[in-house]
């Protein structure tokens, strides 16, 4: 299904508003609650959305949309979240035919191996730009706890953004047009 | 078919420029120290403010539930007893909490008195949303006279440096983060070495040679070497030490002074004229700020 650009741009703004949303939530209302130790990455979990559902051109520069708010809320910026949502992109392009979102628990796991493969990226790029590789190990470790909960929150996620994106939501395969 | 080999093109172009800018960016972006840009500040004003109110209902929330499960089984005869007592309750807990505050504010206040720095008092308002970074978001910003590369700090010690400020908040590298590495000196033996974030909430501190008599429980100071941090500011306590190896360092575990679980208010130290001009000096001057950052 074709989305026109008005509707691609309303369903991108809104995507947009429940980023802001989600990232206040996990920088300050949780803190406040008492869970300091791990941080849910709610952008990776749109992006990797945006990867496996969605098949569009445009699909690069609103990446960089969400990861710019991203910057706002953590230090990372948007550089590096970008370059990962690439690969992540990438990823999911060879797979495509293989992916099929049928049960909550199938877009469970494939969100966790997709969140390995964007955090191995983010990992890889720290240590190449610290020029630490003995921390690998421990950045990636830092990531795990909080991937393994997005991953419970997924079948959620996803299921409003198949709707403000009208990505029809039968166990159909994987990169809808629009 | 010629249209799908058109958006495919597009398609690639795109990823292409985008990988581009995104490869550019990595190799500019700076972990120790940033300029936010204009769109960074209007965005970060516009949306602080909701932190900053998320933040704060820390004790309403608590109260809220608090109040919930006083309530919920209840026989109805007993509500409006049971609502006056949560009231009151309410206001006991809520007078608690300001004077909790108010001996911090205190102990905070009392602590910097020996400084030669101007204090900002701000308030936590926010963590860094990746897991990766460990960076605090601060409720003063450059309108209240905070600048890059100021200390921060409680009555408990060290909590890090201002790494970039916009007009009303600005965001602190905390000692916990890994591109935030402090020169510090173990107060018992006046042994050199630097403090690195690690993660869960630790530190480590590195170069210090198998030979020196550092033991478990050996408090550091900080070096006041750098440029930034001045000296004599608690950093942490040693909780553990193990010979690697190979080479000829110790690895060493460090718990920080501060709980930053319950971090709530900081003071900004903001170097005064007189301070700026005694750090200008040559032997000040000789010492690099990258022999810290």
């Amino acid at each position: 299904m074709k989305l026109r650009f008005s509707q691609l741009m309303t369903a991108f703004a809104i995507s947009l508003g429940i980023l802001i949303g989600l990232e206040i939530i996990t920088s300050s209302l949780l803190p406040a609650l008492g869970w300091y130790e791990y941080r849910l990455t709610f952008n990776v979990l749109i992006i990797i959305f945006l990867a496996i559902r969605l098949n569009s051109a445009s699909l690069p520069w609103m990446i960089i949309g969400f990861q710019v708010i991203h910057s706002v809320f953590s230090v990372e910026g948007w550089a590096l979240g970008t370059f990962a949502s690439l690969i992540v992109m990438l990823v999911a392009n060879y797979l495509k035919e293989l992916l099929h979102l049928t049960t909550a628990l199938v877009t469970m796991v494939t969100v966790q191996l997709f969140q390995i493969v964007w955090h191995v990226t983010v990992a890889l790029v720290i240590c190449l730009k610290i020029s630490n590789f003995e921390k690998f190990g421990m950045i990636l470790w830092s990531f795990i706890p909080g991937s393994i909960l997005l991953s419970f929150i997924s079948p959620l996620l996803f299921w409003l953004l198949e709707r403000i994106w009208r990505v029809p939501s039968e166990s159909g395969p994987a990169g809808v047009d629009i | 078919m010629k249209l799908v080999q058109e958006s495919s093109k597009t398609k690639i172009v795109n990823n292409l420029i985008v990988g581009i800018l995104a490869i550019y960016g990595i190799s500019q972006k700076q972990f120790n120290l940033d300029e936010p840009s204009l769109f960074h500040q209007i965005v970060t004003e516009f949306i602080s403010p909701m932190q900053k109110g998320l933040a704060n209902s820390k004790k309403n929330l608590s109260a809220l539930w608090e109040n919930y499960l006083s309530i919920v089984n209840t026989s109805k005869e007993n509500v409006v007893l049971k609502r006056k007592i949560s009231r009151l309750e309410n206001d006991l807990t809520n007078m608690e909490e300001m004077r909790k505050e108010n001996l911090r504010l205190k102990r905070l206040l009392h602590f910097s008195d020996d400084q030669p720095y101007k204090k900002i008092m701000a308030q936590v308002v926010g963590w860094d949303s990746s897991n990766e970074f460990k960076v605090i978001r601060l409720n003063r910003g450059s309108l209240h006279g905070l600048k890059p590369m100021s200390p921060v700090v409680t009555d408990h010690g060290l909590v890090g440096y201002v790494y970039r400020v916009t007009e009303n908040y600005s965001d602190v590298l905390t000692i916990l983060d890994q591109n935030n590495r402090v020169d510090v000196v173990v107060e018992r033996t006046r042994t050199h070495g630097i403090v690195e974030g690690i993660f869960n909430f630790k530190c480590v501190l590195k170069y210090i040679t198998k030979n020196e008599p550092i033991e478990v429980g050996d408090k550091l100071i900080t070096a006041g070497v750098g440029g930034i941090y001045p000296k004599g500011i608690k950093v942490g306590m040693i909780t553990d030490i193990s010979k690697e190896n190979f080479g000829m360092t110790l690895s060493i575990e460090v718990i920080p002074s501060v709980d930053f679980h319950k971090l709530e208010e900081v003071l900004v130290l903001i170097p005064s004229e007189e301070a700026v001009s005694a750090s200008t000096d040559p032997v000040s001057s000789s010492v690099t700020k990258e022999s810290q950052i």
